[in-house]
């Protein structure tokens, strides 16, 4: 299976699920695998109708598919977060990250869940 | 029937556009927006040079060329000295190229072209006219066209009422997807109309107004259905109101400008309603509307009264057509809505 296959099948398990759970049509409007140039990588899956609130009511559920999605694209869930727009009830995008040691740094440093306003961490897997 | 059809900007995409159709009255596009922007997104910004070609052509093929500079907020610009010069001077130009006409939403620009310049004027949907009282305040001020918000696209008292209260042309935007009394729809115009015009760009984060939209409508999807869309088989139910029909859609593809055209000139379409409509494009690709299956459906609109609480059609019409596309073993399903969850 290629790359954007794999991808394509992802998209669509992860939508499907998240449709069951929540018992509306969310939508993940595109699925992307990125590399950046400090080292993170990971998947970036923008979602349209995703509500805070369905975060917050559903996070363990959220966080096991996302899990499970990040895993089917061979990508360490080490890192999983949601992307707010700040101040709102809209979920952006979920992602699966995994950091570079700058961005660890970056992440790491606090204990909550929101380091900043756009971010809702769901796992952060600490190192030694 | 004349109707108006979206133009992304450049000389090919007008090429294909007037070859592809023999139906198009009129073109719209943007112009460049460092004098006056617009109220929506934009794929370019021809520049005077690109508008003059573009112009010739399009007269050339017997079409009526449109710019439309219909920002909703100037910011207070064209108050200034220095501002008002600029805009003069750009819409000086613009006259000398042949342009037609110029949709503008700001009332100063309607007296100003109306009582300066020899092109139509036409007052943009971004003006909000939904009465027949500001109709005639545009109208006053000078305007030859009056595009209708949408919002009183189903209502026909106030329709028939602005008809007879103006002598100007009307012309209805038929495919705007806009929320039904949207609460977004001022501020939204007003941030495209900073971020598609002269002054500083911003540096947004996110566009908060159409991630909302998205999300009232998958949240609530019977909105699809309130919103004041206009089908191809339905134009006749307006013709006593107008003749002059505007399709909306100035950042797509010809062939989708085409199929809007094709569908509205021949009074038909056998698909998805979402096919035709300009925005939210996005969802597109999440629901399926069949725009046969609302056939009849104008005839409960021609006498509503926009109580939805009480009425609750819209939200049957709803429940009863709209799909849901989805994955299925890796491929492609259509679903009815779901109202359970939990799994």
């Amino acid at each position: 299976m290629t790359i954007t296959e794999t991808l394509a099948r992802n998209r669509g398990e992860l939508e499907v699920k998240m449709r069951d759970l929540l018992a509306k049509p969310v939508f993940i409007i595109e699925m992307d695998a990125f590399a950046l140039p400090c080292g993170c990588k990971g998947v970036t899956i923008n979602t349209r109708g995703l509500q805070y609130e369905d975060l917050d009511i559903f996070e363990e559920h959220i966080r096991k598919y996302l899990k499970e999605s990040s895993e089917g694209l061979e990508i360490e869930p080490s890192f999983l977060f949601a992307r707010l727009v700040p101040g709102t009830a809209e979920v952006a995008s979920l992602n699966s990250r995994v950091l570079c040691n700058r961005c660890y740094m970056d992440f790491a440093r606090g204990s909550g869940k929101r380091p900043r306003p756009d971010i809702y961490i769901l796992n952060l897997t600490r190192r030694e | 029937m004349k109707l108006y059809v979206p133009h992304a900007g450049h000389l090919e995409g007008l090429e294909e556009l007037l070859s592809g159709s023999k139906n198009i009255h009129g073109i719209y596009m943007a112009g460049t927006p460092d004098y006056v922007g617009t109220g929506r997104t934009n794929l370019s910004a021809p520049g005077l040079e690109d508008i003059a070609e573009q112009t010739a052509y399009a007269h050339e093929m017997g079409v009526k060329m449109e710019i439309v500079l219909n920002s909703s907020c100037m910011g207070g610009q064209h108050l200034t000295a220095e501002g008002f010069n600029r805009i003069n001077w750009y819409f000086t130009q613009l006259n000398n190229i042949g342009v037609d006409s110029i949709t503008v939403a700001e009332p100063y620009f309607v007296e100003m072209l109306s009582r300066e310049f020899d092109m139509e004027v036409v007052v943009s949907v971004l003006s909000f006219v939904d009465s027949p009282q500001k109709a005639e305040f545009y109208e006053g001020l000078g305007a030859d066209t009056i595009v209708i918000d949408p919002v009183i696209n189903r209502d026909f008292k106030k329709l028939e009422a602005t008809k007879d209260a103006v002598s100007c042309d009307l012309k209805l935007l038929v495919n705007e997807g806009c929320l039904y009394q949207c609460p977004l729809r001022y501020a939204h115009f007003n941030f495209f109309s900073h971020a598609n015009g002269p002054g500083p760009k911003l540096n947004v984060l996110d566009d908060y107004y159409y991630y909302k939209c998205l999300s009232m409508r998958i949240n609530d999807p019977q909105q699809l259905i309130k919103s004041p869309w206009i089908r191809p088989e339905d134009l006749g139910e307006y013709e006593h109101i107008t003749d002059i029909f505007k399709i909306g859609g100035r950042t797509h593809f010809p062939n989708w400008i085409l199929n809007n055209v094709e569908a509205y000139a021949n009074r038909s379409y056998d698909g998805n309603l979402m096919d035709l409509l300009d925005c939210p494009r996005d969802i597109r690709d999440l629901f399926y509307i069949s725009n046969k299956e609302l056939g009849g459906a104008i005839s409960q609109w021609e006498q509503c009264n926009k109580v939805c609480n009480k009425c609750g059609y819209c939200n049957r019409l709803a429940e009863k057509i709209i799909k849901v596309n989805s994955t299925e073993d890796g491929k492609n399903v259509l679903k009815p809505l779901k109202f359970k969850g939990g799994k």
